[in-house]
C-alpha cells in the first residue's frame, strides 16, 4: 500500500485505537510486565506525535520516484519515533508519565509496532477491500 | 545543412503513448508547453510552434533556427534544461542524426533540407499487425458474406422483439462481459464476491481460460511459466483483497518444502523493496494456477460463452443487445442490463520501416515482433550463431536480451546490436524526484510509479482535467524496464566482452542483403553519417497499441453513438469507468484495460489496475441498486475472504 497523508492519519487512528490499545491493555493490566496506566499514556503520546510525524513522512515520500513507503522505512520511522519519545520523556517529561522502565517500554513498544504492522498488512485489506486503492483511507 | 533549405523533420516518441511522431517543419521551430508563450513570428518569419505535454518543460523551452546555414538549438532559459546528444547545453549546432532531450521528450533530427521533404514516412498509426488469434471454428471469411448483424442494428435503439424476429437465439441476462480476458475475469470475480449469482452473468470471448491471450503474449515475449512477471506481490487477479500475496504464498510453499533461504528472501524482498532489496515479482506459472483455482470457485466456465462480438446497440427497454458469432455462420444475441467491455489490445505496434520490409520482401522470419511467436529465432541462433538487432528498450527488450544470453551459453557466436533512437542521459523528473538511468535503460519496478495504483499520484490524476492528465501521464510514463540485478549484469558483461553493443541513430531504411538478411541503414550522429548494421534477425520490442479505432467492434460503437474519446484517443470514461454516453435508462456500460488509458487512472492495463476499475465500477452499480449486488466491506468482506481461503463458492 502506498499511503497518502489522509490515509496515514486514518490508518493510524484506527490501528492505534484498536490493535494498539488491545496490546497496551495486556501491559496496563499486568498480563505482561509490571502493569500500570503509564503504558496507556505512552500509547496515546506516540499516537499524537505520530500524527505530526506523518506530515514529515509524507513530505519525504515526495523525494521518492515511486512515492511509496516500504516496510523498511516504516521500521526506520518506528525506531525514530521510539527514540524521540524516550528523549522527550527523559529530558522534559510528559504529563501523566512519572516513571518509565526503559526495558518494559521497549517490549511494549515493539509489540505495539509489530501488531500494527501485521494488522495493516493483512486485516486492513480483508476488512476494507478499498483501503489499499485509497492510500490508506478507510472511512 | 545548406542555407535556403529551411525544412527539418523531427522525430520523437510520445512519452504518454509511445507513438512515433515525425512532422516536417519549417524553421524556425519553437518548442514548449504553452502555445501563447512561444513567439508566432521571428524577424518577420512565421514560427512553427510545437506544444509538448509535460510539466518538466518550460512554457517556451527551446528554439531551433537556421544561423549561417547551421541548424542551431537554443535553450530559452528553461527550468529543467536542454540536453544535446546527452550533454546539457544552452546552445548547440545540430546535424542529421543528432538528438536532444527536453523533459521526457527525446527528439531526433531525422533529416534536414531537401532530403527532409523527400522522405516519405509511413505514420506509426498505420503500422501494426494483428495478434495471433486462437483457431476459430469458422471456415469461410463470413463477415464479408453474411448479413449479420441484422438491419435493425442500424438504428440508435434496437427493439428486443426485432431480435427475436430474426429467429436466431436470444438470451437475456443481468450482467454481461465482452472479452473474457483478464479484465472480464476480474470484473466477474468482483460481481460474484459482491453477491451476484452465476446465472445472472454471461461473458463472451474467444478463449475459455481468462489468461489465454495474456499467456500467449508472455510466451511469445519469452516469459515461460517459471520466469517472473513484472507485477506486484499483492496484485492478485485471483484474490480481490490481495492477501495472502504471491510472495507470502511462495514463501509458505518453499517453507513447507524446507527451502528456508528462499522463503526468507521473498519475505525480505516485500519488506524492503524497492530500496534495500530487488522488487519481488511472482512467477507466471503461479499466477495462472491461482487464476485456475479462482475460475473454478466462481463458476467461470458456466458463465463463459464462446463468441466474437460484432456489434453492440442500446435497446428500446433500457438495455443493450450484443450481436456475436459463434463460428461456422452461427450467430446469436445476448441482451443485458449492465455491460462491461474489456477487449484488451487490438493490435501490436510494428515499427514502420520493419513493417515495410516485411511487406516488400515477404520475409516474415528474419524481421519479427517480440509479441508474435518467434522461437525459430533462438533455435536458429543456438544452432548456427548469428547477429540480432533489437529495437526498443523496455521490459520486453530486457527479457529478450536475457533469452539471448541463455542462447549464448549454447552457442557463444551470438552477437546483439541494440539499436536505440537516442541516448538517454537522464531519467524523467517529477517534482522533487527523478527516475534512475543506467546504460541508457531507465528503471522503474513496474510500468508506472507505484503511487499511481493507490497513492498520491492516483488522487492527483483523478482530480486533473483531461488535458492535465495527458501531461501527467507523459511525466510518469515512458519506456522503462525493471531494475533487476541479473539483467543489469548481463548488459554490463555483454558491453565489457563486446558481444552486446548499443548503437544510436535514426533508421533510414532496412533492406535485404544478397543473402536475404536484413541490413539496417542508420544515420549516426556526428560526421560519420550513414552506417550499416548487418544482422540475421531484427526483433521489434517496441510495444502494443490500445487505440479504439484499431478494434472493429469499438470503432463501430464509437462511430454509431458518436462517443467521445479522451486526449489519447481511447474511450472516455468517468472516474467510475462508466462510458457515460452509453447510459440507457437503467442500463450502464463500463470499460476496463488498455482501451481506457488516458483517463482517470494511469495503470489501467495491469492486474491491480483491472481490479481498481472493476471495484469502482461494481461500487457504482451497487449504489444504483443493481440486482443482488451488495457493497462488500467489513464483516461481509471477511466472510467472503474466508470462503476464498476454504475454496468455497462465493
Ligand atoms: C507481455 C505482457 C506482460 C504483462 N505483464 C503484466 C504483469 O506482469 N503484471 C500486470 O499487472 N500486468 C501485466 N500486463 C498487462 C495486463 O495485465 C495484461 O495485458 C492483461 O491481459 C490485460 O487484460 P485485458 O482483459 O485488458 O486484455 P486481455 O487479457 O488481452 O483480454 C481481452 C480479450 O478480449 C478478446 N476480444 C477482443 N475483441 C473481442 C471481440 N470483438 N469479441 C470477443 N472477444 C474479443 C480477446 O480475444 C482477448 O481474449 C502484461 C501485458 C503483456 C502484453
Amino acid at each position: 500500500m502506498t499511503p497518502t497523508l489522509l490515509g496515514r492519519w486514518q490508518t493510524r487512528i484506527l490501528l492505534f485505537q484498536t490493535v494498539g490499545l488491545l496490546v497496551t491493555l495486556l501491559f496496563t493490566e499486568g498480563v505482561i510486565g509490571p502493569g500500570g496506566g503509564v503504558f496507556l499514556w505512552v500509547l496515546e503520546y506516540l499516537f499524537i506525535f505520530g500524527l505530526g510525524w506523518d506530515v514529515l513522512y509524507n513530505y519525504l515520500q515526495k523525494f521518492r520516484w515511486d512515492r511509496d513507503w516500504p516496510g523498511a522505512l516504516q521500521l526506520a520511522a518506528g525506531v525514530w519515533e521510539a527514540f524521540f519519545i524516550v528523549l522527550v520523556i527523559g529530558f522534559f517529561g510528559l504529563p501523566g508519565i512519572f516513571f518509565l522502565d526503559l526495558g518494559w517500554f521497549l517490549v511494549h513498544y515493539s509489540l505495539v509496532w509489530l501488531a500494527i504492522y501485521i494488522a495493516s498488512q493483512s486485516l486492513m485489506r480483508i476488512l476494507f477491500p478499498r483501503w489499499r486503492f485509497r492510500g490508506g483511507v478507510w472511512l | 545543412m545548406r542555407s535556403g533549405t529551411s525544412q527539418i523533420r523531427l522525430s520523437w516518441q510520445e512519452p504518454a503513448t509511445g507513438e512515433l511522431r515525425e512532422p516536417l517543419l519549417t524553421l524556425p521551430v519553437a518548442l514548449g508547453r504553452v502555445l501563447d508563450q512561444m513567439p508566432a513570428q521571428l524577424q518577420g518569419q512565421p514560427v512553427s510552434r510545437i506544444v509538448l505535454d509535460s510539466g518538466q518543460l518550460s512554457r517556451f523551452h527551446a528554439l531551433l533556427t537556421l544561423e549561417q546555414g547551421n541548424l542551431t538549438l537554443t535553450d530559452q532559459n528553461s527550468t529543467n534544461g536542454t540536453w544535446i546528444n546527452g550533454v546539457r547545453q544552452t546552445r548547440g549546432i545540430l546535424n542529421s542524426g543528432d538528438s536532444f532531450q527536453i523533459g521526457p521528450y527525446r527528439i531526433g533530427i531525422v533529416a534536414a533540407g531537401a532530403r527532409a521533404a523527400a522522405r516519405t514516412v509511413r505514420s506509426s498509426e498505420e503500422s501494426f499487425i494483428q495478434l495471433d488469434e486462437p483457431n476459430e471454428p469458422e471456415q469461410a471469411p463470413e463477415r464479408a458474406t453474411s448479413n449479420f448483424p441484422p438491419a435493425c442494428f442500424r438504428s440508435q435503439q434496437v427493439r428486443v422483439q426485432d431480435l427475436y424476429a430474426t429467429g436466431l437465439p436470444v438470451e437475456e441476462i443481468d450482467y454481461a462481459g465482452v472479452g473474457a480476458g483478464l479484465g472480464s475475469f476480474i470484473w466477474v470475480d468482483y460481481l460474484r464476491n459482491f453477491g451476484v449469482s452465476r446465472q445472472q452473468i454471461k461473458v463472451v470471448g474467444l478463449e475459455l481460460e481468462p489468461y489465454a491471450k495474456y499467456q500467449r503474449l508472455c510466451l511469445n515475449s519469452q516469459i515461460p511459466a517459471h520466469e517472473r512477471l513484472r507485477s506486484n506481490s499483492d496484485s492478485c487477479p485471483d484474490n480481490l483483497w490481495g492477501w495472502p500475496s504471491y510472495a507470502l504464498r511462495e514463501a509458505w510453499h518453499d517453507f513447507q518444502k524446507g527451502s528456508m533461504a528462499s522463503a526468507w528472501r521473498y519475505l525480505w524482498q516485500v519488506f524492503a523493496e524497492p530500496t534495500l532489496a530487488e522488487t519481488y515479482t511472482p512467477r507466471a506459472g503461479n499466477v495462472f494456477a491461482s487464476i485456475d483455482r479462482e475460475a473454478a470457485r466462481i463458476g467461470w466456465e458456466q458463465m463463459y460463452q464462446y463468441g466474437r462480438v460484432q456489434a453492440i446497440r442500446k435497446t428500446n427497454d433500457g438495455r443493450y443487445a450484443i450481436a456475436y458469432s459463434r463460428g461456422r455462420g452461427d450467430h446469436a444475441f445476448l441482451v443485458t442490463r449492465y455491460l462491461h467491455l474489456a477487449t484488451g489490445y487490438p493490435v501490436v505496434k510494428f515499427l514502420p520501416d520493419l513493417q515495410e520490409y516485411r511487406e516488400r520482401t515477404n520475409n516474415f522470419k528474419s524481421v519479427v515482433n517480440a509479441y508474435e511467436a518467434h522461437d525459430h529465432v533462438y533455435q536458429q541462433l543456438e544452432r548456427q550463431g548469428g547477429t540480432v538487432v533489437i529495437r526498443g528498450r523496455g521490459i520486453v527488450a530486457s527479457r529478450i536480451i536475457q533469452r539471448l544470453y541463455e542462447a549464448r551459453r549454447r552457442n557463444p557466436n551470438i552477437a546483439l546490436l541494440h539499436l536505440m533512437r537516442s541516448p538517454k542521459p537522464q531519467g524523467n523528473k517529477f517534482g522533487t524526484a527523478q527516475r534512475t538511468v543506467e546504460n541508457h535503460f531507465e528503471f522503474q519496478p513496474f510500468n508506472w510509479p507505484k503511487a499511481c495504483w493507490g497513492g498520491e499520484l492516483r488522487v492527483q490524476l483523478e482530480q486533473a482535467s483531461p488535458e492535465q492528465r495527458r501531461s501527467l501521464i507523459s511525466d510518469w510514463g515512458g519506456t522503462t524496464t525493471a531494475d533487476r540485478g541479473d539483467w543489469k549484469q548481463i548488459v554490463q558483461e555483454g558491453l565489457n566482452q563486446g558481444w552486446y553493443q548499443i548503437n544510436f541513430g535514426e533508421v533510414i531504411r532496412v533492406e535485404p542483403d544478397p543473402q536475404g538478411r536484413p541490413t539496417t541503414y542508420i544515420r549516426e550522429k556526428g560526421p560519420k553519417g550513414e552506417i550499416k548494421l548487418d544482422a540475421d534477425f531484427i526483433i521489434d520490442a517496441t510495444g502494443l497499441d490500445g487505440k479504439v479505432k484499431s478494434s472493429p467492434l469499438l470503432n463501430d460503437l464509437v462511430t454509431h453513438y458518436n462517443l467521445p474519446l479522451n486526449p489519447l484517443d481511447r474511450l472516455a470514461v468517468t472516474n467510475h469507468f462508466e462510458v457515460a454516453e452509453m447510459r440507457n435508462d437503467r442500463g450502464r456500460v463500463y470499460a476496463a484495460g488498455a482501451i481506457t488509458f488516458g483517463g482517470p487512472y494511469a495503470a489501467v492495463d495491469s492486474f491491480l489496475g483491472l481490479q481498481y476499475s472493476a471495484l469502482w465500477a461494481v461500487d457504482s452499480l451497487a449504489a444504483a441498486r443493481a440486482p443482488r449486488l451488495k457493497s462488500l466491506k467489513g464483516w461481509a468482506s471477511y466472510k467472503q475472504w474466508l470462503k476464498w481461503v476454504r475454496n468455497q463458492a462465493p
